[in-house]
């Protein structure tokens, strides 16, 4: 399988503080990947470092095929949902979509294209509306819709359905298998673990910013002797952070 | 005799501001405004009051310092002559006897109303001043530089954007509201 | 991407009423000044062309005043509202960032001197300083403007907060402001007439005294103004290219966040 994603003796400490403890794994082309840990593991300054947002103390990362271009012609590949979702309250989810397909200067029709990304995130009859007034579940759709904009090779998730009800979840989660059978790779952050067993292919599990345990989710079962992710997730991690 | 003493007395207390104001007629010095038709004006108008001071006496003076006081008759207030830029006082050195010295303050006629003025003199170790006539003047008002042409701006400006604000605010409420 | 920013910025200031309502507010204060300037009894008293200088000074001094309070807000806003991480994760650079806000700032400028223009045309009527004073007017308050503008945006890049930002920048546009009120005595003091060169506000009015009141209205005349004005421009420009390069290396998400 061709590596898309190398992460290679990662560094990243605030302070005394080390978030990210010589990280190394890798992603598959293609590939529903998890990426596991608690609360304050370092999934978040991983995925931060992963798209260009936070400078890294050391260590490498490469993007396959992407890496001649400079961050911002990564970023044409890349479809991301950050943990902070800030959103321009006063757009509507159309006016959102337009600009940011402006700022990726999509090919053709950016309006059929962003009418396309309304209707499959069931916000089409709401387009109109402010962002402000949209709740939580529609931003969370809006912020997908946003990230798949630039029909990117790669998409970065954290933690995409945190806060949603379990219908709007179901929806993300059906639109990523689809995502995914397209070829598009998924790099999925999430501690919720029967979401990542029902997803995803492979994972990597850290905790305190080491990694403990990467392989399909077969392989990491077998190793610990258990029937179940969480079981193996409770096995591997310390219980609390905070 | 007490009665004696009281008439004394009396004629004494009678006798007082008499004294006062010999003194001042009796005063060395004498004030001429020049021309005080010529101060009349209209706001805005810089004009000289001309003045001279003549020592009458038969000794020098020295060190007399001289000022205006400027009176609104109608409001019967003083005026501040620092808004009028007449605030400064004249230092004389020296007058010899029936000598003749020229004072003259330049003021800004600034308000409309009717005035008097008087110029004031003091000399050093005496204890009553030497004052001019008095002269009554008045400033006519002045014509707005051009409050006709300002007026439309500043009423139709803010008019405007104010439109502009309710226009964008109406074709975006219809838009939402699509 | 410049003017997808731009024109974001455009939008978000009309939508919100943010800059319509600073326009309003300037326009009713110029028409109050004006007014009064040109009808009230003892102002009407100056000349006119004392005139037009105490309203030249009261156009850059708003102006000047509302663009520190926007551009103070105008890149913080995008780190305080979480929605920068998002334009960082398109193909934008920083640099495109930083050019569309400042024509975003400009803008601002610009809608501040359309609205003064008619006040300029008005209260010039009768004197030939009408097109001197609209022109230097845009020369003078433009260089001021965007010298300020990139120093506020460097502090901006170091700060990412827009009350610190704020704070500093009207602290500084406070002493930029003191000088240009010293009477010609006390700019006679060496250290004062030193600051008086550099410094932007006292430049601006200075060289407005020079066209409006000596009529001294060609570029050559005023270039002891308009030098140290370009030189402070320049200033602002190096301190935020040095602030883009701490922002780089700091990245868009702060580790200390």
């Amino acid at each position: 399988m061709e590596k898309i994603i190398s992460i290679k003796n990662l560094n990243k400490s605030y302070g005394a503080v080390k978030a990210v403890d010589n990280l190394n794994l890798s992603v598959d082309k293609g590939e529903f990947f998890g990426f596991l840990g608690p609360n304050g593991a370092g999934k978040t300054t991983t995925i931060r470092i992963l798209t260009g947002m936070m400078e890294p103390d050391n260590g490498n990362i490469e993007i396959t095929t992407l890496n001649h271009g400079t961050k911002s012609d990564i970023h044409r590949f890349l479809g991301v949902i950050p943990e902070s979702r800030g959103f321009y309250e006063w757009m509507t989810g159309e006016e959102y979509l337009l600009f940011f397909a402006n700022l990726y200067q999509i090919e053709g029709n950016a309006v059929k294209k962003v009418d396309e990304l309304l209707k499959k995130t069931d916000l089409l009859r709401s387009k109109n509306k402010k962002i402000g007034a949209y709740s939580r579940g529609m931003k969370q759709r809006l912020g997908l819709a946003r990230a798949l904009i630039n029909d990117p090779k790669i998409l970065i998730l954290d933690e995409p359905t945190l806060g949603l009800d379990p219908q709007g979840q179901e929806d993300i989660k059906k639109m990523l298998k689809e995502l995914n059978s397209k070829g598009v790779t998924i790099f999925y952050s999430s501690h919720i673990l029967p979401e990542v067993e029902n997803l995803c292919t492979k994972v990597a599990i850290i905790d305190q910013g080491k990694l403990v345990a990467q392989g399909t989710i077969q392989e990491l079962k077998d190793g610990a002797k258990v029937d179940t992710l969480t079981e193996v997730f409770l096995k591997l991690t310390t219980p609390n952070h905070d | 005799m007490k009665k004696i003493h009281k008439i004394l007395i009396l004629v004494s207390i009678l006798f007082l501001p008499i004294t006062f104001a010999e003194a001042s007629t009796n005063s060395p010095l004498s004030f001429n405004i020049l021309s005080p038709s010529s101060l009349s004006g209209t706001a805005g108008d810089f004009v000289t009051v001309q003045s001279q001071i003549t020592n009458t006496g038969t000794t020098s003076l020295s060190e007399i310092t001289s000022y205006l006081s400027l009176v609104d008759t109608e409001n019967k207030l003083p005026v501040d002559l620092e808004d009028w830029s007449a605030e400064k006082g004249l230092f004389i050195g020296t007058i010899e006897p029936k000598q003749t010295l020229p004072l003259n303050w330049k003021i800004h006629f600034v308000k409309a109303g009717k005035y008097s003025l008087i110029v004031v003199a003091e000399i050093a170790g005496k204890n009553y001043p030497q004052t001019s006539t008095i002269v009554n003047f008045s400033v006519g008002p002045k014509q707005n530089l051009n409050p006709g042409k300002v007026l439309p701006v500043a009423l139709f400006t803010p008019i405007v954007i104010l439109f502009v604000m309710v226009l964008l605010t109406y074709k975006r409420n219809s838009k939402l509201s699509e | 991407m410049i003017k997808q920013i731009w024109l974001k910025e455009i939008k978000s200031e009309l939508y919100t009423w943010k800059s319509t309502v600073w326009l309003l507010v300037t326009s009713l204060l110029f028409s109050f000044t004006s007014y009064l300037l040109l009808t009230n009894k003892e102002l009407s008293l100056l000349d006119q062309t004392e005139l037009l200088w105490i309203l030249s000074e009261i156009i850059i001094g708003v102006a000047l005043l509302i663009i520190t309070i926007d551009a103070s807000s105008i890149i913080n806003s995008e780190f305080e509202k979480e929605t920068a991480e998002t334009l960082f994760l398109s193909p934008m650079t920083i640099k495109d960032l930083i050019l569309g806000k400042l024509l975003a700032s400009l803008s601002l400028w610009v809608a501040i001197f359309a609205v003064a223009a008619p006040y300029i045309i008005v209260a010039s009527s009768g004197t030939d300083l009408a097109l001197p004073f609209l022109f230097f007017v845009a020369l003078l308050g433009t260089l001021g403007i965007v010298g300020f503008i990139g120093i506020i945006f460097a502090i901006s890049l170091v700060y990412r907060s827009v009350k610190n930002t704020l704070t500093t920048s009207l602290i500084l546009l406070l002493v930029f402001s003191v000088p240009a009120f010293f009477s010609s005595t006390l700019k006679n003091n060496p250290v004062a007439a030193w600051f008086s060169i550099i410094d932007p506000i006292d430049n601006i009015f200075s060289s407005l005294d020079n066209i409006l009141v000596d009529y001294h209205t060609s570029i050559l005349q005023n270039l002891n103004f308009i030098i140290p004005l370009s030189i402070f421009c320049a200033i602002g420009f190096i301190s935020l290219w040095i602030a883009v390069k701490y922002f780089k290396k700091q990245g868009v998400i702060r580790s200390t966040q």
